[in-house]
């Protein structure tokens, strides 16, 4: 009785697992709305309603304008040349400030219940103010909330958490803007009516899936013959990423035309598995990456566009916005915020400070950069 | 074989209960919070000691169980996925089939069991060991997580659902009743009980319990069972205290739990194990990271220094042990 029980419960499980397994092609789908730019650069994309401030307030912040500040920087995880380069960032923005002392810390894996447990000792040990890359918008949100409370500011940079959680967010980019680039690169370089397949870290990372999403949406809008023919995961995981871009390559053969890689880990290691097949020319490689990991590839011709935003601006710029929050020279309905040597970054969304356009690292253009 | 009935007569005739890896492992405890709390002013406050406590509830919740698989010689390291399924379960269940929020935390408890139920039942009848079963577990349950998600996470639960995993009940956090209950409980049943009695003697001898007509199929399948229970019970705890679910829910929580439960003392060869142990074994890994962090030591070398403590206590003990009985 008991063992016909469970036997049908496991497999209805199971019944249920493979029923939504059997929808092959994952869009990236999260349910939240896309918004996919204009096909061609020249035609301008309509400028978004102006948002009200919609970020949360801290409750009783003490007043240290100008005034040394102690900072602490929560990515997802630490120790990967992404976060190691947005940590640098800061550490300069600390020193050309002169008053702000931040430190990195954080989870050794990208796991969402670790990095709650370091904020919220952050916020017992007391800080003015926290730094944080969300793994999961809408969980890191009770405790930035309960740092919120605790008067401890709160400003986020490279993937958010819901607004009313942090203060400000610095976006190093837009997703549809980010889409953009990449699948038109890939377009250009592997043929409009071709087949492509995406590495990506895991289907609940949000920065991914939100890329995914509105690569998914402009593909059909302006390149509607470009054939989409799965999505794997490979976490942040060098070796993983490397196999799976093996396996689609042996898979999938000659249709296969291009691969994208949507991390920083991904990319480089797709571009590998590329060259290791000898398919250099014939599969093209497009991805998230940062420039040093990419060189070889790209000075071999392997790989042509590099898509990303300069990390080390992502945390520089994350550092001033903290301190004008601060200050008080950030405040809500402000329109631009100064960022030292970024100049005057603009206010978009409410409550999120746009670092610019997504910047295509090429062969021409790569040796200039050192992160 | 035959030492361990020995050992258990050395224990006998030694009256050295200061001795106990156990009270050993009190005694380490106690002098870690000193030297933490001497280092950090909010360390040793009230707050923050609770706080650490509604963190450790949901590996603590499965390390009861755990305590009790890994005294029969056994073990289970399916319950991080199991956790990852049920908390999946709970919020697709609601979600997406619409069941009302209390039935789908009672579906998911039930899958929970009846996930564990399933290890047991393969292990006892199919005789595969534990290891090999649960490996496999692990792998198939997270996999049906996955599945089933498709990776959309399920969010925007109603308020009162976040009563156990945020608010507080009479000033102490609210899973924290929930785990000091399931700690009474778990300490009566292995200690008071010939239920747990069977536990120690599968541990020991298996041969000889079943010889001695113990039900020794049957007490593996509820502790298994039970095991799976707990882990959907602590998938519940964890979803309100994050308010979202995602399928990556407890990815390494078997490895947390074990390492708490054989700091605790419990034997992974079997036969040796309290649940005051696995408690201790708890509050240990928790305030070391706690007062680690608060002390201003970063995330990478709190796992190395962690990982030393518990080298060193684990051969303080083993040390006090072999001299107790006199090898």
């Amino acid at each position: 009785m008991k063992l016909a029980l469970a036997a049908t419960f496991l497999g209805a499980t199971l019944l249920a697992g493979a029923a939504s397994a059997a929808d092959k092609r994952w869009d990236g789908a999260d349910d939240l709305p896309v918004n996919p730019l204009a096909c061609s650069a020249g035609e301008a994309n309509a400028a978004p309603a102006a948002k009200p401030y919609d970020g949360g307030r801290p409750t009783n912040a003490a007043d240290k304008a100008g005034k040394p500040i102690t900072l602490v920087d929560v990515p997802k995880l630490i120790g990967i040349g992404y976060f190691n380069a947005t940590s640098k960032g800061m550490q300069d923005a600390a020193k050309a400030l002169g008053n702000v002392t931040v430190k990195t810390d954080g989870p050794t894996e990208a796991k969402i219940d670790e990095q709650i447990k370091f904020i919220d000792n952050y916020i017992t040990s007391g800080v003015d103010g926290i730094l944080f890359a969300a793994n999961d918008p809408v969980a890191i949100a009770p405790v930035l909330k309960k740092a919120l409370s605790k008067g401890i500011h709160v400003v986020g940079y490279d993937a958010n958490a819901t607004p009313d959680a942090r203060e400000w967010f610095v976006n190093q980019a837009e997703f549809n803007g980010i889409a953009k680039a990449m699948v038109d690169s890939m377009a250009k370089e592997a043929g409009e009516d071709k087949s492509f397949a995406i590495v990506t870290s895991t289907f609940t990372t949000p920065n991914q899936a939100r890329w995914i999403a509105e690569m998914w949406a402009y593909a059909q809008k302006c390149h509607p013959k470009l054939k989409w023919l799965e999505t794997v995961e490979a976490q942040e995981d060098n070796n993983l990423s490397f196999n799976q871009a093996t396996t689609l390559i042996n898979k999938h053969g000659d249709k296969l035309a291009g691969l994208f890689g949507m991390t920083s880990v991904a990319t480089p290691a797709s571009a590998e598995a590329v060259t290791k097949a000898k398919l250099c020319g014939k599969v093209a490689v497009v991805g998230l990456a940062t420039p040093n990991a990419m060189k070889p590839y790209v000075n071999a011709d392997c790989v042509k566009s590099v898509v990303l935003w300069n990390p080390v601006d992502l945390g520089y710029a994350a550092t001033y916005v903290m301190r004008a929050v601060v200050d008080g020279s950030l405040k809500a309905g402000a329109t631009s915020v100064d960022a030292g040597k970024l100049g005057k970054l603009n206010v978009v969304n409410g409550s999120e400070i746009l670092l610019g356009s997504p910047f295509i690292f090429t062969k021409q253009n790569i040796k200039d950069f050192d992160f | 074989m035959s030492e361990v009935p020995l050992r258990h007569h050395a224990k006998r005739v030694v009256p050295w209960w200061l001795l106990r890896h156990e009270t050993m492992l009190a005694l380490i405890l106690l002098i870690a919070l000193i030297v933490l709390g001497s280092m950090n002013n909010r360390f040793l406050t009230l707050d923050n000691l609770l706080n650490q406590g509604r963190l450790t509830t949901e590996v603590g919740l499965i390390a009861l169980p755990m305590t009790f698989i890994i005294i029969t010689g056994g073990i289970d390291l399916s319950v991080g996925s199991i956790v990852g399924l049920c908390a999946i379960l709970l919020g697709y269940s609601w979600k997406v089939l619409g069941f009302p929020l209390p039935l789908a935390i009672c579906f998911s408890l039930l899958v929970g069991a009846a996930a564990g139920f399933l290890n047991g039942i393969v292990i006892t009848r199919v005789k595969v060991p534990p290891l090999i079963m649960t490996i496999a577990t692990l792998a198939l349950y997270r996999g049906l997580a996955e599945g089933i998600s498709q990776a959309r996470s399920v969010r925007g639960y109603p308020e009162w659902f976040y009563f156990i995993g945020q608010e507080n009940f009479f000033g102490v956090p609210a899973q924290l009743w929930l785990l000091l209950i399931a700690i009474v409980v778990s300490a009566i049943v292995l200690d008071r009980t010939t239920f747990g009695r069977t536990l120690y003697a599968i541990g020991n001898n298996e041969t000889a319990a079943r010889f001695s007509g113990l039900p020794v199929d049957r007490v593996k399948l509820i502790i298994y069972t039970l095991s799976g229970l707990m882990a959907g019970l602590s998938a519940c705890v964890l979803v309100s205290r994050v308010t979202t679910t995602r399928s990556d829910m407890g990815i390494g929580y078997e490895l947390d739990v074990i390492a708490a439960v054989v700091l605790g003392g419990t034997s992974i060869f079997g036969g040796v194990g309290t649940i005051w142990g696995t408690v201790i074994g708890l509050a240990m890994i928790q305030l070391l990271k706690n007062g680690l962090a608060l002390t201003g030591v970063k995330g990478d070398a709190t796992i190395v220094v962690i990982g030393t403590v518990l080298i060193l206590s684990t051969l303080v003990a083993s040390a006090l042990q072999r001299r107790r009985e006199g090898v």
